[in-house]
């Protein structure tokens, strides 16, 4: 699903992030990239995901090149992918609710559909209550799981997380536990996580890329 | 070697600028031909927001400007003419400087001065937010989402904003010929015909589709370029509107030494 081969790339401020990357990631396989704050996971899975473009290096999902190319642009309506944000990600000008259903409006699908969809997703992530109201009137935490429920409704084959569980109580956080296992352990999607280590969730394999050590994929652990 | 170089930088800059707008004017007709019948929904939607702000909201204040100098330009032209039979060239002279020129100029100076600093703010701060990454994370096209939109609206709204500007143009410049010669409506109707021509009209959609182009994309340019932080907004709305005004006004140049030259 994921190809990777010598991928470079440099944080904004010039530091270099990974240098000859390669990676390989099957349909059903799930990544973990591990690293503290400030090392550039989520920088990573933006040059992964297609929307930050790497210094040299080769990036395919699905066998479609995503670098050298057009990016995350190259995979509209080839392949499903959501990517849920850390801190905003939203359209600030949209309900919850329009942001949770503006990709599946786009994919085409019936305005029933996008409804059964949005209205399960918003309540699978308990947010129903504030679904009409626009990001800034809600909780950081109802944002983040605002990511998760367009991620969800969109039902991807490639999933990027970068630190879902951050900021997150306990109750929110086993709700977005919950959902991130389910991922994990689904066969036909598959899961790009980034975090500091600690937030793994238990019972699927993640093959480990930790950014502090070799900047290079270890074996499945 | 050194002095070549800094020579040649702002030329270099400027042709990429010119690179990066051919892009953006690309990629935007490209997701335009390949809309899809079930995204049209979403974008209209879009397309009908940028209307409403861009023409509809600004109609009172273009008809209201335009009002005023049609009425300003007949009160000068008689003050200087008055001794030479003014009141028979009123025809010409609103044509000429109202409808062939300033019409559609001044049109373009509204819209820059309240959409476009508003579309590069709103491009810049999505930019800082992630949104526009967002967007193409999950399969929205952005070339699609908000410029396919924001350009057709624009567009649009130019067109209906200069009938408008027009029509409130020649509204103030027969009060001030009524009030002043006692003309008539169909005098002063029959003069602005005659002197009108076909090449008039096309001169005036070419520019709106011109003007309102340069407005879009430079908009969209300058917006869409905001990377690190929100300091950098407030700076891409002031080079939007100096290289859109710079544009226009080339444009403008350009047209009336093709057309009337």
């Amino acid at each position: 699903m994921l190809q990777v081969r010598g991928l470079a790339c440099a944080l904004p401020d010039g530091r270099p992030l990974v240098e000859g990357l390669d990676l390989d990631l099957s349909p059903g396989q799930n990544l973990l990239v591990a690293g503290a704050d400030g090392m550039g996971r989520g920088h990573l899975l933006k040059v992964l995901a297609g929307t930050e473009r790497p210094r040299a290096g080769e990036v395919a999902v699905a066998g479609i090149p995503v670098w050298p190319g057009e990016g995350a642009l190259g995979l509209a309506g080839r392949v499903r992918m959501g990517f849920a944000f850390p801190t905003g990600g939203l359209l600030s000008n949209l309900s919850l609710a329009d942001n949770v259903a503006l990709p599946l409006r786009f994919l085409g699908l019936s305005r029933g559909e996008v409804a059964r969809r949005t209205g399960e997703a918003l309540t699978r992530l308990g947010l129903e209550p504030v679904a009409n109201l626009r990001p800034h009137a809600v909780s950081a935490a109802a944002r983040k799981h605002a990511n998760l429920a367009r991620v969800l409704a969109l039902g991807p084959e490639l999933i990027f997380l970068d630190a879902p569980l951050e900021g997150l109580d306990a109750t929110d956080r086993s709700l977005a536990l919950g959902l991130i296992s389910g991922w994990a352990l689904d066969s036909g999607c598959t899961l790009v996580l980034a975090t500091e280590g600690a937030d793994l969730p238990p019972g699927p394999d993640f093959q480990t890329l930790d950014l502090r050590a070799h900047h290079s994929p270890s074996e499945p652990s | 070697m050194a002095f070549l170089a800094r020579i040649g930088a702002p030329a270099r800059g400027f042709l990429e600028f010119l690179g990066d707008q051919a892009h953006l004017v690309w990629r935007t007709l490209r997701s335009g031909l390949a809309l899809r019948a079930g995204q049209l929904a979403v974008v209209g939607g879009q397309t009908k927001l940028q209307i409403r702000f861009t023409g509809l909201d600004a109609g009172v204040l273009v008809a209201g400007t335009a009002l005023l100098l049609g009425a300003v330009t007949l009160i000068q032209a008689f003050s200087q003419l008055s001794g030479l039979g003014a009141e028979n060239y009123i025809g010409t002279l609103m044509v000429l400087i109202i409808l062939r020129e300033l019409g559609p100029l001044l049109t373009a100076v509204l819209v820059i001065g309240r959409s476009a600093t508003a579309i590069a703010a709103e491009l810049g701060t999505m930019q800082l937010n992630g949104e526009v990454d967002a967007l193409a994370a999950h399969g929205v096209d952005p070339y699609r989402y908000l410029l396919l939109p924001r350009w057709v609206g624009v567009l649009v709204a130019v067109f209906a904003l200069v009938v408008c500007f027009d029509a409130a143009a020649l509204g103030g410049g027969f009060l001030v010929a009524r009030l002043k010669y006692g003309i008539t409506w169909g005098f002063f109707m029959e003069s602005v015909r005659q002197a009108l021509s076909n090449l008039d009209f096309t001169a005036t959609l070419l520019k709106v589709f011109f003007f309102s182009g340069a407005i879009t994309f430079h908009a969209c340019h300058f917006g869409l370029g905001v990377r690190r932080s929100q300091t950098e907004v407030p700076q891409a709305v002031t080079r939007t509107v100096v290289s859109a005004l710079v544009a226009v006004f080339v444009v403008d140049g350009l047209l009336a030494a093709c057309f009337y030259f």
